[in-house]
């Protein structure tokens, strides 16, 4: 996959938050492809990211640095771990954006709508359960149906507007915001 | 000579045609001067344009989905400005194109996130491409102050701090106020060690 030629290296690590929501972009990425682990993996070899994720373990370990996991990692990344991250992530939601329009489109009946979003969110709702720690303020509100269902549309429309080569500056730039 | 540009999304396709700054040795298949646009959109007027509306169109677009992707739906585009997008309240997006035409009423167009994203996908992929080599003029994608993203929350959410906090300083105050003040004439019976001999009055003179 090609990149941006004008964005700029990073030399801002990203704050708390923005971990936070790296990992769930990530997650939300899985949730809509079942392959979606080794996608990842994949991804990461073909945009040649081997000397930073040799392997799954150390893109997992990465990953790990989201505070809201239930095995949560306190080392810090570096911003070029993080400009890959984003990067295989762009590219995800890339292979992704037809799933992402689906479910982001107003033009299909509203029960099909609804179908799509049910399926989506149950299996964020199981990855979350299983890697995500239940006691944080965060996962709960994730889990929760009514902010939940608010929550994961942001997470899809994110996808949808960072897809691509041309998104990869705009998701960066939104994961290095303030904290509010 | 003349170079047609084409970008397609399921709603919409972006056509660009121009021709190569020959003054400036740009190849054949280059495109340095654009002449024209177009987008047309599935089941919607086609746009047309020159180059300052395009630059226009992407000056906003562009923005909007930067803070959109933060959560923060917000208005670009100013009155004079000749495209607006802002977020629509039923949902979804508003685009308005202002002709420079007189009398001619501007354009409005809704949009829904599906075709927003693809709008700014099409403009993506033209600002990408490494065959248009002409400078434009975009704003850098930058994080977001936390002001900005104080405005994301509900005004009730925002307002709740203060407004509690204002409520237990007056009923702090209205409190102290029940609390009955000391009488003046009071004052000497606490004490009269102090008090006694100023009162009494000095011995006659012999």
């Amino acid at each position: 996959m090609p990149q941006d030629p004008t964005a700029p290296e990073s030399s801002a690590p990203l704050p708390r938050r923005g971990l936070e929501r790296l990992d769930l972009l990530l997650l939300s990425a899985e949730a809509l492809d079942l392959n979606g682990g080794e996608a990842m993996v994949w991804m990461s070899e073909q945009m040649g990211f081997t000397s930073l994720f040799p392997n799954r373990v150390e893109l997992w370990k990465r990953r790990c640095t989201n505070p809201l996991r239930r095995t949560t990692r306190r080392e810090a990344l570096a911003p070029a771990e993080t400009d890959a991250l984003i990067r295989i992530l762009c590219a995800l939601a890339d292979r992704l954006y037809p799933l992402l329009r689906g479910l982001l489109t107003s033009a299909e009946p509203p029960e099909v709508l609804s179908q799509r979003w049910a399926l989506f969110r149950g299996r964020l709702t199981d990855l979350i359960r299983a890697r995500m720690n239940p006691r944080r303020g965060g996962v709960q509100q994730l889990l929760d149906p009514e902010s939940g269902a608010r929550q994961a549309r942001l997470l899809i429309q994110a996808l949808a507007l960072g897809a691509g080569v041309g998104g990869f500056e705009r998701l960066r730039a939104s994961l290095l915001d303030a904290q509010p | 000579m003349k170079q047609t540009l084409q970008y397609d999304q399921l709603s919409c396709r972006l056509k660009v045609e121009g021709l190569p700054d020959v003054s400036v040795g740009q190849s054949g298949d280059a495109l340095g001067i654009i002449t024209g646009w177009s987008l047309q959109w599935a089941g919607r007027p086609e746009l047309e344009g020159r180059k300052e509306h395009l630059l226009a169109l992407m000056q906003v677009v562009l923005p909007y989905a930067r803070y959109l992707i933060s959560g923060v739906p917000r208005r670009f585009g100013a009155e004079p400005q000749p495209v607006e997008i802002a977020p629509n309240p039923q949902g979804g997006h508003t685009l308005l194109l202002r002709s420079s035409q007189p009398d001619t009423p501007p354009l409005q167009l809704a949009l829904d996130d599906a075709e927003l994203a693809d709008l700014v996908r099409v403009l993506d992929q033209l600002r990408l491409d490494p065959r248009l080599q002409l400078p434009l003029e975009l704003p850098q994608p930058q994080p977001l102050r936390a002001r900005d993203l104080l405005e994301r929350r509900p005004l009730v959410q925002r307002l709740a701090a203060p407004v509690g906090g204002l409520l237990a300083v007056v009923v702090a105050s209205g409190l102290g106020l029940l609390i009955p003040e000391p009488k003046p004439g009071a004052g000497p019976a606490t004490r009269p060690a102090a008090t006694q001999p100023a009162a009494t009055p000095p011995a006659p003179a012999p």
